[in-house]
């Protein structure tokens, strides 16, 4: 009896548990929506801000659209599009031709084009402090390891009014392949040979500070950023909204004219009107310069500056995409590169693209098959 | 084995036994097949230098292995330090001097402690530990001890391998106490009646009786070791995750587990670095291997001796 | 031989000493949950019941949770099965050759990173399939619940009588009905605790979904072929955001997370035996 009593009670139990976790299971079905398409966004977290943005208002108007939003980096972004893990990739950089052609073999058309402009700023945290002016040595010379105090005589001479601290600077950079460091590697080359010769640029670069034991590392931007938070005496790169979002002070970085300039949407619409843009047709997507809006000449032009770009596939023969997947990514993207780019739908710390650049997405977007 | 001798039994049970060997190997070829061509391409340099020198030019990448791979072994070193005298005095309290009711209590927690989700233990590691070590044992250890080299480095962060040391430590405490606990209990009771007989007190006679379950210390604070070389989410969120080799406890560092999560998602866009990451996951996957063979053996070999 | 008065002064020292390091070894336990559960409540109480139910985006972790089960229910379905047998063969035949090798296999596999297990079944299922998955997810999970499993099979089994074994022979009964129809019934107790601690273990697995699962925490699951979220990887996105609100999140859904362990983990404490994770 006895026996048989607690043998019918772990009976029981077990049936519990498996019922419990075989509704939970599948009851989520049949809540949700049979009719909603749901798209994934991958890698760039330099746009962070713009793409939830564009994915909350969008899919207010829009109900049946989920768009799931993924980070990653951008070197994850073209990684997970290559496999198919995602279906708009996003990269800050262009594409390099290596990996173009990587794309090409799996047999579609990859199709490539600039979503928003933004910029990279240098952020810091010295409680205290919020400004602080970095001419192009000094901010090559605190990247490379070669400052390593604040109250470094360099630093000092250029912002005589700071009450600088005799603290070490903690170099924060990123843990993934991203295209901030991109973007950023590439400026830092294009000021200084010494950076170019011993560094190099790229979405991934050996960082001198790690060497000495004053680099850390974070996942993204919000990685980075959060990191940045946690540190006194830190300094790090990031784009221009995720400063706003969070606060935090910013170095004014001394351009192409000589002149000490703070990131802002003025400085980085300067920028951007100071150069007439080449971006090729979406299909030849690798052969874009990055370097074209990185320190532009202008006196009021902020000199980190960069187009983030979007990835899709022509998806020939439904190779990606199913039909009402290749709708829905057509509509995003389509509202993205016209409504998207109006004023109210700019997330602060972004630049919206000149006309002439959203028009070849429009072209590309014509171009994906459904 | 000869077919006949096979009989209903094998037929169910045999082909899930073989299943998992052949995953188990699957496995091991997997990483090892996928790491070949970074032992081709940089030799012994994988693991022996310390760059991470990631390009889309493939003629200039170059990576080695060393910060992560000694991050790793110094982090899981500090967390078997931490966690050697706490398992030990645990497993004595809750034998011998907790009250029987409490006794369970204890047990109870520490299974808890050993099954909380790792990710909870990185929460609070990140939020909680780390802003703590930095601000009450980092700095006034610097400020006072830096002539000490492993206490050189300036506490400016808290991210280091001292703040993942200690928070493997805790989570590898219960790990290792199960293991003593055991072993402890099974100290034949003729031997506690000896040395309480003798008129020792019950430091002395605690002191003979760990002698006694050295071996079995030894074990559990290897299989430790093991079970700290492969956890990933808390660690890479406390050690910083920085391409540096130092004894500096304080200084950030990286681990094979955290360049894993970290760089894999990203490594298809290289050429030569996905085959470094697998030359990674080799490494540890046999140091995981070597640890646990021994820390196994040395326990079983125990445990016979014990009950003859 | 020292006097009497220091080795009682010793031996007090070292009861202190005892007791002082066994409090520090347990209080860490006691300030996570309390970390958790004081951070975690004010964010879901001014949620309400739609943090449990809406998307992230709106504020919820609804999706995660839904994935969460998803993957606890495959991955007992691929894995326990298995487990079973398995567990079952070592106990059957603890000195023969290919016994004992399972048993220190067992053993190996429950120590193995579970990063290594994650990046195996990407490079196995997700590449392959060309998407990620709440069946490679089930898969990577399913073998890190294999051996814990498997190896309390072999233990509670062994725990049975020798006698038992005995008379079910001597009735002459072959060895499978013996073994699954007698004794697996009558440690059905054990068992059932090994299922629950795999389950334990694998709701917290965070790295073996790093690379397999994807994540989906703006619409709920419709398929296991697609990409699903859970609450242990989207804990490890929040805690690498900067932003305040995110953190809020993470400790609300690491509560919603411990709440689900403790679910699972109580249950063996107070009705079944003791447990060694």
């Amino acid at each position: 009896m006895v026996i048989e009593m607690e043998k019918r009670h772990y009976i029981g139990i077990g049936v519990a548990v498996a019922c419990i976790i075989v509704i939970a299971a599948v009851a989520p079905r049949y809540i949700s929506n049979e009719h909603t398409v749901t798209l994934r966004t991958t890698g760039a977290t330099f746009p962070q801000y713009q793409i939830q943005k564009w994915i909350k208002v969008y899919e207010q108007k829009h109900p049946g659209v989920k768009i799931e939003y993924e980070g990653g980096g951008s070197g994850h972004g073209q990684e997970a599009f290559l496999q198919g893990l995602t279906h708009i990739g996003r990269s800050d950089p262009p594409v390099k031709e290596d990996m173009w052609n990587k794309f090409l073999s799996t047999g579609d058309q990859p199709l490539q084009f600039p979503e928003i402009v933004g910029a990279v700023v240098v952020a810091f945290n010295l409680p205290g402090i919020n400004d602080l002016k970095l001419s192009s040595e000094v901010l090559v010379g605190i990247f490379m390891g070669n400052i390593e105090y604040w109250d470094n005589n360099s630093i000092k001479n250029l912002n005589p009014d700071v009450n600088l601290p005799h603290k070490k600077i903690i170099v924060i950079h990123r843990s993934d392949a991203s295209g901030t460091t991109a973007i950023f590697t590439t400026y830092l080359s294009m000021i200084s040979e010494e950076w170019a010769q011993k560094v190099g640029a790229g979405k991934t670069v050996n960082w001198p500070v790690d060497n000495v034991g004053r680099g850390l590392a974070g996942k993204g931007n919000p990685g980075v950023v959060a990191i940045l938070k946690q540190t006194d005496g830190g300094i790090c790169y990031t784009e221009l909204s995720f400063a706003i979002e969070e606060n935090l002070s910013v170095a004014a970085i001394q351009n192409k004219n000589g002149n000490f300039v703070n990131p802002n949407k003025e400085s980085i619409q300067s920028a951007v009107s100071q150069v007439s843009s080449y971006i090729p047709s979406p299909v030849d997507g690798y052969k874009e310069d990055m370097k074209q809006l990185l320190n532009a000449p202008g006196n009021k032009s902020y000199p980190i500056v960069a187009f983030t770009h979007l990835l899709v596939w022509q998806n020939k023969d439904g190779k990606h995409y199913s039909a009402e997947e290749a709708e829905a990514i057509k509509d995003f993207l389509t509202w993205i590169l016209t409504e998207g780019q109006k004023e109210e739908n700019i997330a602060p710390g972004y630049v919206p693209l000149p006309k002439e650049v959203a028009q070849i997405g429009l072209d590309a977007i014509d171009m994906i098959e459904s | 084995m000869k077919i006949k001798r096979l009989d209903m039994f094998q037929i169910i049970t045999l082909p899930a036994v073989i299943f998992v060997f052949l995953l188990f190997i699957l496995m091991l070829s997997v990483y090892f097949y996928n790491a070949l061509p970074a032992f081709f391409r940089e030799g012994l340099d994988v693991y022996f230098k310390n760059t991470w020198q990631a390009s889309e030019i493939p003629s200039k990448e170059y990576y080695g292995l060393a910060a992560a791979i000694w991050g790793t072994v110094y982090s899981s070193i500090i967390g078997v330090l931490i966690a050697l005298p706490i398992s030990v005095a645990y497993s004595i309290f809750v034998i011998d001097y907790a009250p029987k009711k409490l006794k369970n209590i204890f047990i109870i927690i520490s299974d808890m402690m050993a099954g909380l989700p790792t990710i909870i233990y990185g929460i609070w590691g990140a939020f909680i530990l780390v802003p703590f070590l930095q601000k009450y044992i980092m700095i006034p250890l610097y400020k006072n001890l830096s002539f000490i080299p492993i206490f050189s480095y300036p506490p400016t962060t808290g991210y280091s391998y001292f703040s993942a040391g200690v928070l493997l430590g805790i989570m590898i405490t219960p790990f290792a106490s199960a293991i003593i606990r055991e072993a402890y209990q099974m100290v034949p009771f003729t031997y506690r009646e000896a040395a309480i007989s003798l008129g020792l007190t019950r430091y002395e006679a605690t002191k003979i009786l760990l002698g006694y379950i050295k071996p079995a210390i030894v074990s559990g604070m290897i299989l430790a070791f093991g079970r700290a070389v492969g956890e990933t989410v808390a660690v890479s969120l406390v050690i910083g995750n920085s391409f540096n080799m130092s004894v500096s406890l304080f200084a950030p560092g990286y681990t094979i587990s955290s360049l894993i999560a970290n760089q894999f998602g990203n490594a298809y866009i290289y050429r030569h670095m996905l085959p470094v990451l697998y030359a990674g996951g080799l490494a540890l996957f046999i140091i995981g291997l070597i640890v646990n063979v021994i820390g196994i053996y040395l326990l079983m070999r125990w445990q016979k001796n014990v009950r003859i | 031989m020292s006097g009497y008065k220091t080795r009682r002064g010793k031996d007090i020292s070292f009861i202190i000493g005892i007791t002082i390091l066994t409090f520090l070894g347990i209080l860490p336990l006691f300030h996570i949950i309390a970390t958790v559960f004081i951070n975690g409540v004010p964010i879901i109480a001014k949620k309400g019941i739609s943090f449990l139910t809406n998307t992230l985006s709106n504020g919820g972790i609804g999706p995660a949770i839904a994935g969460t089960f998803i993957l606890i229910f495959l991955s007992s379905l691929i894995g326990l099965p298995v487990a079973l047998l398995v567990g079952i063969y070592a106990y059957e035949y603890p000195e023969s050759k290919i016994g004992r090798a399972t048993k220190t296999l067992l053993q190996i596999m429950l120590e193995f990173p579970t990063i290594l297990v994650g990046v195996f079944v990407m490079s196995m299922i997700a590449i392959p399939m060309g998407t990620y998955s709440a069946i490679a997810g089930a898969f990577a999970l399913a073998i890190i619940l294999m051996p814990y499993v498997a190896v309390y099979t072999q233990e509670a089994m062994r725990e049975i009588p020798f006698t038992y074994r005995e008379a079910s022979f001597g009735l002459g009964l072959s060895r499978v009905k013996v073994i699954f129809q007698i004794l697996v019934p009558l440690s059905k107790r054990g068992i059932l605790t090994g299922v629950l601690i795999g389950l334990a273990k694998v709701a917290g697995e965070t790295a073996p979904l790093l690379f397999t699962v994807g994540g989906l925490y703006e619409s709920y699951p419709a398929s296991i072929t697609e990409p699903v979220g859970a609450i242990p990887l989207l804990i490890y996105t929040l805690v690498q955001s900067p932003s305040k609100a995110d953190h809020m999140m993470a400790w609300g859904a690491s509560l919603i997370l411990l709440l689900i362990f403790l679910l699972i983990f109580i249950p063996i404490r107070l009705k079944l035996r003791e447990v060694r994770l």
